[in-house]
């Protein structure tokens, strides 16, 4: 798989954005990443807020750096090798990685299945949403029956989310 | 869904698959954990899929380092693993059921990509098998999660659901008409991707395409479906409007009978050329150009002589030639049993 900025070198780095829910997805060379500012995608997010954390502690962070308790990963090796070593590295790293899911998924919180829950049962905020947007469709294709048959249920839902 | 048919839309969609990626609490991620590490991960998973019953009934485990290259290969062209897998087998392992439409990938990216195949389009029973797997095997497993996060992954692009879902798209109108490369790009923007499903580059072989989405994040399983759902049937509509229009043309009524007639006589058949007549015949049979075969049929025969499949059933290493004349032998026994 060639660049898509050059379509010269091999890919290495996949960068994917959204931007005002537009995702867009590319696949970058090394130079052609590092010209287009994402060349210090994790190190530089990293650093900066490494830097700000070490200027609260004193500059300790460098000389006695946080490791991970379940696979010893400190956060440089996590921003090294663009990969999480482990579950825990996530709780241990949190405040540091989340600008950088932020950056990469633009959105923090998780929407659907919750381990022991039932993925098929949704949530009422889900619910809705897929109900105004079936709401949309049948409205398109002139169902006006259907229409206000479910027009009814999502008053009916946001009044029972609103009573909660 | 209005559709009574048990495979739904199948002259367009050849099968759904659905990608559940999941990893354990208190196990290192993959590419910190040793060969060691790894074999004992896929002890537990064993250990998990025999406590279950209806599992460990279905089940068959596979050492991916107990088999040669092109074994390995033939598990891929059967949509039952990843390319990337393998890269390295090195205490990698896969369970597969009997019929091959679920299977668990151990110690790929992930701890665990577990995957459920049904024919045509049916993203809401597919979901349904995977969703009921990983609770079975969340039981004793215990997969990481984080009530901000969701599922935990080793690349924080996963994260969230940690689903993928696909449809594999037999598109060959849209492609003859040049659409596929517009309607791509417009589908990025929506979180989702059209490419080529066999073989690389802008024109993939026998006009197999995938459709996935991409976010993982921010939006549940069920809205990542509703959304692919939807533009699916978008598609649908359009490759079955461009069928229409093709299949009125002489040419292209003469290209799908000589497909067929090849296909049930030739006595050595390459890959690629292949791939284009069973497109082509499949094209025939949804336009009513030539006599209904069943379309999982034909998707199986197009899976059964893909070159390391054939191979494989071959028992033995073929050169080129052998491996054509093979391909030829067993299309045209199976067109044979399909018209006796």
């Amino acid at each position: 798989m060639l660049c898509d900025s050059c379509g010269k070198n091999p890919v290495t780095t996949h960068i994917k954005t959204i931007i005002n829910g537009e995702l867009t997805e590319y696949s970058l060379c090394a130079e052609c990443a590092q010209k287009l500012g994402y060349g210090d995608f994790l190190t530089g997010l990293g650093r900066d807020y490494g830097s700000l954390l070490g200027g609260f502690f004193g500059g300790t962070e460098l000389e006695d750096p946080v490791r991970c308790k379940c696979c010893g990963s400190t956060f440089d090796d996590i921003m090294r090798s663009g990969q999480i070593g482990c579950a825990e590295c996530y709780h241990t790293f949190y405040d540091r990685l989340i600008p950088l899911i932020q950056r990469i998924h633009g959105n923090t919180k998780h929407r659907g299945k919750v381990p022991g829950g039932n993925a098929l049962q949704q949530r009422p905020q889900e619910q809705l949403s897929l109900m105004r947007r079936e709401l949309r469709e049948a409205i398109d294709s002139e169902n006006y029956e259907h229409a206000a048959d479910l027009r009814d249920r999502i008053k009916e839902l946001e009044g029972g989310r609103a009573n909660e | 869904m209005s559709n009574q048919n048990p495979v739904c839309e199948e002259d367009v969609v050849i099968c759904t698959h659905i990608h559940l990626i999941r990893n354990l609490r208190d196990v290192p991620f993959v590419s910190k954990m040793s060969r060691s590490e790894r074999q004992k991960l896929e002890q537990r998973v064993a250990s998990a899929v025999s406590e279950n019953e209806g599992l460990s009934r279905v089940f068959r485990f596979i050492d991916m380092e107990s088999l040669s290259k092109t074994e390995a290969v033939s598990l891929v062209e059967r949509f039952l693993i990843s390319a990337d897998f393998l890269s390295d087998c090195r205490g990698r392992g896969l369970f597969v059921n009997e019929d091959e439409t679920v299977s668990v990938m151990v110690n790929e990216e992930d701890h665990i990509h577990l995957q459920c195949e049904q024919a045509g389009l049916n993203l809401q029973k597919a979901f349904e098998k995977a969703d009921g797997l990983d609770d079975i095997l969340d039981k004793s497993l215990h997969f990481a999660f984080d009530e901000n996060l969701g599922y935990l992954t080793q690349n924080p692009v996963n994260l969230g659901t940690g689903m993928r879902a696909s449809l594999t798209l037999h598109l060959p109108a849209l492609r003859e008409g040049g659409g596929v490369s517009r309607i791509s790009t417009n589908l990025s923007k929506l979180g989702l991707a059209l490419r080529g499903a066999l073989g690389s580059g802008a024109e993939p072989k026998g006009a197999v395409y995938q459709l996935s989405n991409h976010v993982t994040f921010g939006l549940s399983e069920q809205e990542a479906i509703a959304n692919l759902q939807s533009i699916a049937m978008q598609l649908i509509e359009q490759e079955r409007a461009a069928r229409t229009e093709l299949a009125e043309s002489l040419e292209i009524q003469d290209t799908v009978s000589r497909s067929l007639a090849i296909l049930q006589s030739a006595r050595m058949m390459a890959d690629d050329e292949f791939m284009q007549l069973i497109s082509n015949v499949r094209f025939g049979v949804a336009a009513g150009l030539i006599d209904p075969i069943d379309y999982g049929e034909l998707n199986r025969l197009m899976i059964m002589v893909q070159p390391a499949t054939l191979t494989v059933a071959g028992g033995r290493k073929l050169t080129p030639t052998e491996r054509r004349s093979l391909r030829a032998e067993k299309i045209r026994d199976f067109l044979q049993k399909l018209n006796a």
